[in-house]
C-alpha cells in the first residue's frame, strides 16, 4: 500500500506539470511525424531537371526518369537554382535537357544531356550513374529510330514507336537482379522507421530528464519525511520505481497507439513487442532512478538529462541506422541499451521476427535494467539512510 | 549603460558557476556534432566493393571490366574478383562486398549471336544503393548491345529489304548511342554533414538560453532581487539590457568556440568568418528577443519554463536542428524558413556551399532580424501593457 | 525644515478599488529613526516602496534631501533599501553579492572593496565573505541583507520589517545596529508591527492603519495623548470575543479587542475599572484567568486609536 501511495504522489505531481506532459506526450509525437516524413529513401536519389527547351524528346526522357524506381524527380526553372539545390544537398544530381534536343534527335544528330554533380562527391557520382543508365536506355530506342530513318526511310516518330514496340519482343541482353539476403537489418522507411526509434529515444530521455522530480523530492526533504513515517526504505524505492515504470509504459503505449492508428505502423509479433516494451520501460525506469540519485539539482537533471539521452540515442542507432556507420562505431553503439532495443525492433518490424529471435536482445536489456535499478537502489538507500 | 554592464557581468558569473551551463553551451554541442560527423562520414562518401564473377572470359566481360575502372566510377566502386556466383551470394550476405555482378558463361557469345543473355546483379537488403548503382552500371553497359540489335530490327521493320540485314548489322556495330551525358560542375561545394550539424547543434543549444534567461529573471524576481536592483539608481530598461547583454556575450562566445573547435577538429566549414559572425550576431539577437518575449508573456517561473521549453523544442524541430533539412520534403524546408534558427542554418548551408561573404547571408540575416523585430516589438508592447495595469 | 532627509507629502496609492495608502505625510530629520507602526496590510510596505521609487504614487510627493524622488535617479543613491525578505543571490558569495549591489550604486575599485569590508564587519560576517549565501544560516542572511543596504552610506536607510521571522538573538543584534545608525547621523525609516521594537529604537513613531497615518509623535507624545489611561490584558478560558464584547459594555472601558489569545482593554483608570470587568466576565461565562495592568504604551495608543489590537 505504501508503495502505491508513494508512486501515486509522484505521478500526481507529474500530471500537474504541463511542461513535463509536453515532453512526455506532445514532443515524441511531433518528432515521429517529422522524422517519419523526412526519413525516406536510404536508396532513392533525388534528381533535379531543368528543361532548356528540349521539346518532346526532353519530355520522353523525363518520363523515363520518373519511371525509374531509384529516382525521385523534381523540376527547376534554372540551372542556377538547381545547382544551389544540389549544393545544399536537396538534390543528389541534376539533369539539364538542352535546347533543340527534339530537333537534334529527329535530324539524326547526337545530343548531350547535362549531368550536374560534383565528381569528388561519391554519392553524387552514384546518383549520376543511375541517371546515366536511364539516359542510355532511352538512347537505345533513339539510336534505332535514327538508324531506321536513315537506312529505310519513314519518319523519326513512326520509327521511334516502332522501336519501342520491337524492344520488348527482341531477345536482349538484360540485367537481372537477385537478392542474396531477403531481410533487412535496417528498419523500413518512413513512420515504421520513426516510431520505434523515437520510442526507444524518448522513453529513455524522458525518464532521465524526469529524474529532476526525484532530485527535487530529495532536496525538499520529502524522503526524510516519508522515512520518518512507518515506511521501509525499500518501499520508497519500489514506489519510485513503480512511478517511473508507469510513466515509461504509458509513454510507450501512447507511441505504439499513435504509430499504429495514425501512421499505420505494424509493430510485429504482439507478444515479443509487449515484452520488448516492458524491458525497455524497465531500462527507462532504472535510468530515471539513477539520474534522480546522481544529479545534484533539478536543473542539472532537466538540462543534462536530455543531452545524455540524445547522445546515447545517437550512439545506439535511434537517429540513424547503425548499419550505416563504421564497425567500430557499431560496436561502441552496442555499449548502450538503445542499440539492443533498436536491434530488437528491427528484427520484429523488418524481418518479421518472433520472441525467439529477440530473446537475446531482451536478455541484454533486462541486464541493463537490473544494473541500473541496483545502482539506483544502492544510491537511494544511501540517501534515505541519511 | 554602466548598470547594464554590471548586471550582465553578474549574470555571466552566475551562468558560469552553474556547471550545466558549460555542458549545454559547449560540451554537448561539440560532442553531438562530433558524433554526427563520425556517423555520416560513411554516408556522404558513398563507396562500395563490387564482387565481380567472370564466368564468361569473353570480350564483353573484358569490356565491362574496363567500364568499371573508368575514372568517374573508381570513386564509387572498388572491384574484387570472386570465383563463382555462389561465392558472390555468400559475400553479399556476409557484407564483405556491397553487391556483386556475375557475367555468366557464354555471355559474349550469346550477345554476338543475338541470343538473349543476362548479367546478374546480386544485391543485399542492407546496401540497396550498391545494388542499384551496380544495376545502373550493368544496364548502361548492355544498352549499346541492345541498341545495335534494335536498330537493325527497326530498320528492317521500317521497310529495309531483308537482303540488307547483314550489311545493316555490320553498319550497326559502328553506331554509338546518340543520347549521351556530359558532366557539368555544380559550381559550389556540396554540403558536408558536419558543416550542417555543427552550426545546427550550436544553435539548438543556444536556444536553451531562452529557457535559462527567462527562468533566471523569474528566480531573481521571486528572490526580491529585481526589486532591490530597481531601488538602486538603475533604469528599468537597463535591467533588461543587462540580461540581454549577458545572453549576447554568452551566446557569441559559445557559438565562436564551437565554430573554432568543430572547424579545427572535424573539418566543419562555417564559411567566411565575417559573414558567419554576422549570422551569429543576428541569431543571438533573435534569441535575446525571444527570451524577453517569454519574460513578458509568462507570469510565473513555472510558466516561463513551460513556454520556453515548448518554444525551444518547437523551433529546433521546425528549423531543422535535428534533421538534415535538405533531405526533408519541400514543405518542411519552407516551414523552417518561418523560424530564425531555420534561416540561420540556411545561411550557414549557403556559406559552406555557395561560398561568398556577407552578400550570401544578407537575406537570412534580414529574415532573422525581422523575426527579432517582431518578437522584440511584441515583448515591448506586452511589457508596457503590464506596467500600465 | 529645509534639511529634512525625507518628506512625504499627502502620499496616496490605490490598487484597483483598494486604497492602500491614503493621504500619508511625514518627515525625517537627519539622524532620526522613524518607525512606521501598524498591523500587517496597513500600508507600510506600499509607503516604503513609494519612498524608494519602486512604486509611483497616485498622488502626493516624496522629497529626498530636498529633491523630488520621482524620475531623479541620483536621489536613489541617498537611499539604502533593505527589503523585507532576504534579497540576495544564493549562488554568489557574500562579497560577490555586495560587490554587485555596490557597483549598481556607482561604487568601484578600492572604495568598493573598503565598503564591502566595512559592511561585512558591521554585520559580523567578516570571516564569511567568500562563502556562498546559500550556505548561510537564516540570521546571517538577514544580517547580510542589511549590510547590502548600507554599502553606499545612504543618508536614509529604509528597513522593511527587518526582524520578521528572526530568532531573538539576531533580532536583538539587528535592533542594536539600528539604534547605532541613528547616532552616526544616518536617518532610518523602519517599519514594524512589533510595538516593543518601535518603542525601543524609534525616536518618533507614525501609527498607520488602513492606509492612513492616524497619529505621529515621540513615544512620550503619543502616550500623553492617552492621558491617565491604562492598558489591561486579560487571559481567559472560553470565547474571547464574547469576553471583549462584555468588557466594552462595562463602564470605564474605552476599547476592547482580542489579540494574541488575550483580551486587551484601554480603561480610564485601570485599578478602578478592574473589578467591574472581572464581574462582567463571570457574567458572560468567560472567567478571567489572569490580569495584567500596565502603564500606557504604544500598544495601548494603537488600541485606543483604532479599536483593534496591533497583533491580530
Amino acid at each position: 500500500m505504501t508503495v502505491l501511495a508513494i508512486a501515486r504522489a509522484s505521478l500526481t505531481r507529474l500530471v500537474r506539470d504541463r511542461t513535463a506532459l509536453f515532453f512526455l506526450v506532445v514532443l515524441p509525437v511531433l518528432v515521429i511525424v517529422l522524422v517519419g516524413a523526412t526519413v525516406r529513401g536510404f536508396s532513392t536519389w533525388k534528381v533535379g531537371v531543368v528543361d532548356e527547351g528540349a521539346g518532346a524528346a526532353g519530355q520522353r526522357l523525363v518520363a523515363a526518369l520518373d519511371r525509374s524506381p531509384d529516382l525521385a524527380v523534381d523540376h527547376y526553372p534554372t540551372v542556377r537554382a538547381m545547382s544551389t539545390a544540389i549544393a545544399r544537398g536537396e538534390l543528389n544530381t541534376g539533369v539539364v535537357l538542352p535546347a533543340r534536343m527534339d530537333e537534334a534527335e529527329r535530324g539524326g544528330s547526337r545530343t548531350s544531356v547535362g549531368l550536374v554533380f560534383e565528381q569528388a562527391n561519391s554519392s553524387m557520382q552514384a546518383a549520376a550513374t543511375a541517371v546515366a543508365a536511364v539516359v542510355r536506355a532511352e538512347g537505345v530506342r533513339v539510336q534505332a529510330a535514327q538508324f531506321a530513318t536513315a537506312q529505310a526511310g519513314g519518319t523519326f516518330a513512326t520509327n521511334l514507336s516502332q522501336a519501342a514496340r520491337l524492344e520488348g519482343r527482341l531477345p536482349r541482353a538484360q540485367v537481372r537482379t537477385v537478392a542474396a539476403q531477403a531481410s533487412s537489418s535496417i528498419l523500413p522507411e518512413g513512420f515504421s522507421y520513426a516510431a520505434p526509434t523515437e520510442l526507444v529515444l524518448f522513453v529513455f530521455l524522458s525518464a532521465v530528464a524526469g529524474g529532476a522530480a526525484t532530485v527535487e523530492t530529495r532536496r525538499l526533504g520529502i524522503y526524510e519525511r516519508i522515512v520518518a513515517a512507518p515506511v521501509r526504505p525499500r518501499d520508497v524505492i519500489a514506489g519510485e520505481t513503480l512511478n517511473y515504470l508507469v510513466i515509461a509504459l504509458g509513454q510507450s503505449l501512447l507511441i505504439v497507439a499513435v504509430g499504429a492508428l495514425a501512421f499505420g505502423v505494424s509493430w510485429g509479433d504482439p507478444i515479443a513487442a509487449a515484452l520488448l516494451l516492458v524491458c525497455w520501460s524497465l531500462v527507462g525506469a532504472g535510468a530515471g532512478m539513477l539520474a534522480g540519485t546522481l544529479f545534484k539539482t533539478p536543473e542539472q537533471a532537466s538540462g543534462i538529462g536530455p543531452v545524455v539521452g540524445i547522445t546515447l540515442g545517437m550512439l545506439g542507432g535511434c537517429m540513424w541506422p547503425l548499419a550505416m556507420v563504421s564497425p567500430v562505431m557499431r560496436q561502441v553503439g552496442h555499449a548502450t541499451p538503445q542499440a539492443w532495443a533498436v536491434d530488437a525492433w528491427t528484427a520484429l518490424l523488418a524481418r518479421g521476427g518472433t520472441l525467439a529471435t529477440v530473446l537475446p536482445d531482451l536478455a541484454v536489456l533486462a541486464g541493463f535494467a537490473a544494473v541500473f535499478l541496483l545502482l539506483a537502489t544502492h544510491r537511494l538507500r544511501h540517501v534515505l539512510a541519511g | 549603460m554602466r548598470a547594464a554592464l554590471v548586471i550582465a557581468g553578474k549574470d555571466l558569473r552566475q551562468r558560469l558557476r552553474d556547471r550545466s551551463a558549460i555542458v549545454i553551451g559547449l560540451v554537448a554541442p561539440i560532442a553531438i556534432a562530433a558524433l554526427m560527423s563520425l556517423a555520416f562520414r560513411g554516408a556522404e562518401t558513398f563507396h562500395y566493393t563490387l564482387g565481380v564473377v567472370d564466368d564468361d572470359h569473353g570480350p564483353l566481360a573484358t569490356a565491362l571490366g574496363g567500364v568499371l575502372h573508368e575514372p568517374g566510377l573508381r570513386q564509387v566502386v572498388t572491384t574484387q574478383s570472386l570465383p563463382s556466383a555462389a561465392a558472390a551470394r555468400t559475400a553479399v550476405r556476409d557484407k564483405t562486398v556491397g553487391a556483386a555482378l556475375v557475367v555468366p558463361t557464354g555471355f559474349s557469345a550469346a550477345a554476338a549471336a543475338g541470343h538473349p543473355a543476362a548479367l546478374t546483379v546480386v544485391t543485399g537488403a542492407d546496401n540497396a544503393t550498391a545494388g542499384s548503382v551496380t544495376a545502373s552500371i550493368a544496364s548502361s553497359f548492355v544498352a549499346q548491345l541492345n541498341a545495335d540489335r534494335l536498330s537493325v530490327a527497326t530498320a528492317l521493320a521500317a521497310g529495309a529489304p531483308g537482303s540488307e540485314a547483314a550489311r545493316l548489322q555490320s553498319l550497326a556495330t559502328t553506331l554509338r548511342l546518340p543520347l549521351t551525358t556530359v558532366d557539368r560542375s555544380v559550381g559550389a561545394t556540396p554540403l558536408k554533414a558536419v558543416s550542417y550539424y555543427s552550426p545546427g547543434m550550436a544553435i539548438f543549444f543556444l536556444l536553451f538560453m531562452i529557457s535559462f534567461t527567462s527562468r533566471s529573471y523569474f528566480v531573481d524576481r521571486s528572490q526580491g532581487m529585481i526589486e532591490r536592483i530597481r531601488a538602486a539608481p538603475v533604469r528599468p530598461h537597463e535591467i533588461v539590457l543587462g540580461k540581454a547583454l549577458s545572453v549576447f556575450a554568452y551566446g557569441i562566445v559559445s557559438l565562436g568556440i564551437i565554430a573554432l573547435v568543430t572547424t579545427a577538429a572535424f573539418g566543419a566549414d562555417w564559411g567566411d568568418p565575417l559573414a558567419a559572425g554576422a549570422l551569429c550576431v543576428a541569431l543571438v539577437v533573435a534569441v535575446v528577443t525571444l527570451a524577453t518575449l517569454v519574460m513578458a508573456v509568462a507570469r510565473t517561473q513555472r510558466q516561463a519554463e513551460g513556454i520556453s521549453a515548448v518554444l525551444v523544442f518547437g523551433l529546433a524541430l521546425l528549423g531543422g536542428n535535428f534533421v538534415f533539412l535538405s533531405a526533408a520534403p519541400p514543405i518542411m524546408r519552407n516551414l523552417a524558413l518561418g523560424t530564425p534558427n531555420g534561416w540561420a542554418l540556411r545561411g550557414f548551408t549557403d556559406l559552406a556551399t555557395l561560398g561568398g561573404g556577407l552578400r550570401t547571408v544578407a537575406v537570412p540575416i534580414a529574415a532573422i532580424l525581422s523575426f527579432s523585430a517582431v518578437a522584440g516589438g511584441l515583448s515591448a508592447l506586452l511589457a508596457t501593457k503590464a506596467v500600465r495595469s | 525644515m529645509g534639511d529634512d532627509v525625507l518628506r512625504c507629502d499627502r502620499l496616496r496609492r490605490t490598487f484597483g478599488a483598494r486604497v492602500a495608502v491614503d493621504d500619508v505625510s511625514f518627515r525625517l530629520a537627519p539622524g532620526e529613526v522613524y518607525g512606521l507602526l501598524g498591523p500587517n496590510g496597513a500600508g507600510k510596505t506600499t509607503t516604503i516602496k513609494m519612498v524608494c521609487g519602486l512604486l509611483d504614487p497616485d498622488g502626493g510627493t516624496v522629497t529626498i534631501g530636498g529633491r523630488p524622488a520621482r524620475d531623479d535617479l541620483s536621489v536613489r543613491r541617498m537611499v539604502g533599501y533593505v527589503p523585507q525578505d532576504v534579497a540576495l543571490y544564493p549562488d554568489l558569495t557574500a562579497t560577490e553579492n555586495l560587490a554587485f549591489l555596490g557597483r549598481l550604486y556607482h561604487l568601484r575599485g578600492r572604495e568598493l572593496a573598503a565598503r564591502i569590508d566595512e559592511a561585512l564587519e558591521l554585520t559580523d560576517l567578516a570571516s564569511r565573505g567568500g562563502d556562498r549565501v546559500d550556505s548561510f544560516s537564516g540570521g546571517m542572511k538577514r544580517r547580510l541583507n542589511i549590510a547590502a543596504g548600507l554599502l553606499h552610506h545612504p543618508a536614509l536607510l529604509v528597513l522593511d520589517e527587518p526582524t520578521v521571522g528572526v530568532d531573538p538573538q539576531s533580532r536583538h543584534a539587528i535592533l542594536e545596529r539600528v539604534d547605532s545608525f541613528g547616532r552616526t547621523g544616518m536617518s532610518v525609516l523602519y517599519t514594524t508591527h512589533y510595538m516593543e521594537e518601535a518603542e525601543r529604537v524609534c525616536d518618533r513613531v507614525g501609527i498607520i492603519d488602513h492606509g492612513r497615518l492616524i497619529a505621529e509623535g515621540t513615544r512620550r507624545e503619543l502616550v500623553a495623548e492617552l492621558g491617565q489611561k491604562d492598558r489591561i490584558e486579560l487571559a481567559a478560558d472560553g470565547d474571547l470575543e464574547t469576553l471583549a464584547a462584555a468588557c466594552r459594555r462595562t463602564g470605564g472601558v474605552e476599547r476592547a479587542s482580542v489579540a494574541d489569545g488575550t483580551v486587551q482593554l484601554v480603561a480610564a483608570d485601570g485599578r478602578r475599572t478592574l473589578p467591574a470587568v472581572i464581574e462582567a466576565a463571570e457574567h458572560a461565562g468567560v472567567p478571567v484567568r489572569s490580569v495584567d495592568v500596565t502603564e500606557p504604551d504604544l500598544e495601548a495608543v494603537f488600541l485606543h486609536l483604532t479599536g483593534t489590537a496591533l497583533r491580530e
